[in-house]
């Protein structure tokens, strides 16, 4: 059943985003396996564009994952990822699509169980609505 | 398109081979674009094969490499080291985590892993390709000073560490009270304004009545707490109110007054109480017992929202209760008031029976003390972030424990929370000897991955400026955004900003990331 495998890019930060999903895995944690993951260096270098393109491009939800608020290593760079994705949140509910399957999420590098749970909840939203597009496609 | 690709394939001591099929692996990559040589090692990280690996590259004049291991942080330096004896800029060296992203937490699907592994290699081929050479370069400070704001006891501290780097310790104490510290100690001065970025800061100051300049190489913030401003609030409403400390010392110069003493935590002017640090409950319960120990007359209240004594500490409440301290708890709605008209009766609802209950006060002790005015003139002049509580906020904990956010600034003591002596002197240490050994360095490196403005798209919107938390980006002469690349981090964030997209960061542009992410895309899932 390839086709209802979900289709999940997840724009991590190379501090303690990647750490997260890197801890994760060394701690023996499982999780969805088509899960791509795109390093950059911080999470306000992520642009509403690199989103779009990447839904554009057949991502059935996208999520970016950076540092603590108060933690974060570019001081507010995690605060300005956050916007940017409500950017995009607001702009997939103006073209009619769920703003659910763009998230912004936070994560320290000393917690091993919370890039497991980010994915599965990207993949329940995936479950929730279909692949993106839905019948259109 | 002339890119001469060289790709390693680790297998990491054979975890690799047992989920993938290497050899299909190396057939696509060999199958690829400008690949020239393909290498399956059995372990890159110790080092071994790292010949093989040069001569080959020397051999092909590869230019850049794509690396299937693990994480970046453990495979890079020796690689990069051994690269850049062929010329392969460090740049130019991209390593893909297969163990950690695909062979660890999809052990139970081979076909899956083995499906992401090959789109992973096929998106850093594709976005290795896009990749620019780049140079750092680097600039000698002017200074070897270090300037360290304070004189308390962890400032003291920071310049004995700092003074071991043979760098020049500056203290700025605001007082006139004597500092003994090894450099030059400036009574009566205080930092009230500065620019520059870590290495060569340019910053002013007022000694007495004049203002002078000076650079620092690196700065140490000790500003210590604030209790002197709440004093004066403080004494004109309550009734013997000091802080614990000063009250540790009268206890031991048996210079305590008679009359019930009341521990409390910390107080705000505001009305509100702050944040008590763990140490004073456990600084306070020792105070306690010794008071009730030399003075069993005394009447002693321990009155608390929260009690947290930390490990041991434990005892000491048992001990204290069973001494005869009486503890009252409080609710956070019901804070404890002195009456206005009369500052010696302290009223306070006991939270486990619910009774109000007046203290006629002999002295009042705080256990925690707010932040320091001052901290907002130091934050405003090195523009580092401040706490809501006022106090210095510290960068993130991968920078280190006494490290702010911008490099080259440290901070220690209560200017980051109220802490014990014994805490501060810790922290002061820890952060003069970063400060030294930043200063000593003598020369700052800079470039690699850092953004760069194409002028003509620039509309001088000043967002850039706005968001930068390292003042990198700056108006220049032709009226138009410029990159202060020694300051600049290589974070992106303005970049992700700039309406005109006039920014760009190297190695991580818009058109790097897409392709990557497209290709990413592009395989099975």
């Amino acid at each position: 059943m390839p086709d209802t495998r979900p289709k999940i890019v997840g724009f991590c930060c190379e501090r303690h985003g990647m750490d997260a999903a890197v801890l994760a895995a060394r701690s023996g944690k499982q999780f969805e396996a088509s899960v791509r993951l795109v390093q950059v260096p911080c999470t306000g270098r992520v642009d509403g564009m690199h989103i779009l393109r990447a839904l554009e491009d057949g991502a059935d939800a996208v999520f970016v994952l950076g540092c603590l608020e108060k933690n974060c290593y570019y001081d507010t760079g995690s605060i300005e990822g956050r916007k940017r994705v409500g950017y995009v949140k607001q702009m997939l509910s103006e073209l009619g699509l769920e703003k659910e399957r763009v998230e912004m999420f936070n994560a320290a590098s000393s917690n091993s169980w919370v890039f497991p749970e980010i994915v599965a909840k990207m993949v329940e939203v995936v479950k929730k609505f279909g692949p993106i597009g839905g019948e259109k496609r | 398109m002339n890119a001469k690709i060289q790709v390693l394939l680790c297998k990491c001591c054979s975890e690799v081979p047992e989920l993938l099929n290497i050899a299909k692996l190396e057939k696509l990559a060999s199958e690829s674009g400008n690949v020239l040589s393909v290498m399956t090692l059995d372990a890159l990280c110790d080092g071994k094969e790292l010949a093989m690996v040069v001569a080959e590259a020397r051999i092909k004049e590869i230019d850049r490499a794509v690396v299937l291991a693990c994480q970046k942080k453990d495979v890079s330096p020796a690689l990069i080291k051994a690269y850049k004896r062929v010329g392969v800029n460090e740049h130019l060296v991209q390593i893909v985590n297969i163990r950690e992203e695909v062979v660890l937490p999809h052990a139970a699907e081979q076909e899956r892993a083995q499906a992401k592994a090959q789109t992973m290699l096929l998106s850093a081929l594709a976005r290795s390709r896009l990749l620019q050479p780049l140079e750092r370069s680097s600039e000698d400070m002017k200074t070897r000073n270090v300037v360290i704001v304070g004189g308390g006891v962890a400032g003291q501290a920071a310049a004995k560490e700092a003074a071991k780097y043979g760098v020049h310790t500056i203290i700025l104490e605001k007082t006139g009270k004597s500092v003994t510290a090894p450099g030059v100690v400036m009574p009566h001065a205080t930092l009230i304004g500065g620019k520059g970025y870590g290495g060569n800061f340019e910053l002013k100051i007022r000694v007495g009545e004049s203002l002078e300049d000076l650079g620092a190489a690196s700065v140490v913030i000790a500003s210590g707490g604030g209790w002197s401003t709440l004093k004066g609030a403080l004494a004109k409403a309550v009734r013997g109110a000091m802080p614990l400390y000063e009250f540790h010392q009268k206890l031991h110069a048996e210079q305590t007054s008679a009359g019930t003493v009341v521990f409390m935590d910390t107080p705000d002017p505001a009305g509100k109480t702050l944040k008590v640090q763990d140490y004073a409950w456990d600084e306070t319960l020792e105070t306690a017992i010794e008071l009730k120990r030399k003075h069993p007359e005394t009447a002693v209240y321990v009155i608390f929202q929260e009690m947290r004594a930390s490990g041991l500490s434990e005892l000491a409440y048992k001990e204290a209760a069973e001494l005869g301290v009486k503890f009252v708890r409080y609710d956070r709605s019901a804070t404890p008031k002195v009456d206005p008209k009369d500052p010696t009766t302290l009223s306070v609802k006991d939270l486990t029976q619910g009774d109000e209950l007046k203290i006629r006060l002999g002295t009042m002790v705080f256990a925690s003390i707010p932040a320091s005015p001052d901290n907002q003139i130091i934050a405003e002049a090195l523009r580092i972030p401040m706490s809501v509580d006022g106090a210095i906020r510290r960068g993130s904990i991968q920078r280190g424990p006494v490290s702010t956010p911008k490099p080259g600034v440290f901070v220690c003591g209560s200017a980051l929370f109220p802490k014990s002596r014994e805490v501060a002197a810790a922290e002061g240490q820890a952060a003069g000897k970063l400060a030294g050994e930043f200063a000593a360095r003598g020369s700052i490196e800079f470039g690699g991955i850092v953004a760069q403005v194409t002028q003509e798209k620039c509309s001088a919107c000043l967002t850039c400026v706005r968001t930068c938390p390292y003042e990198a980006p700056f108006i220049g002469t032709a009226s138009k955004a410029e990159i202060r690349v020694q300051a600049c981090q290589g974070c992106g964030m303005c970049v992700g900003i700039c309406p005109s997209k006039a920014i760009e960061l190297h190695n991580y542009t818009d058109d790097q990331i897409m392709t990557e992410s497209k290709t990413l895309l592009g395989g099975d899932f």
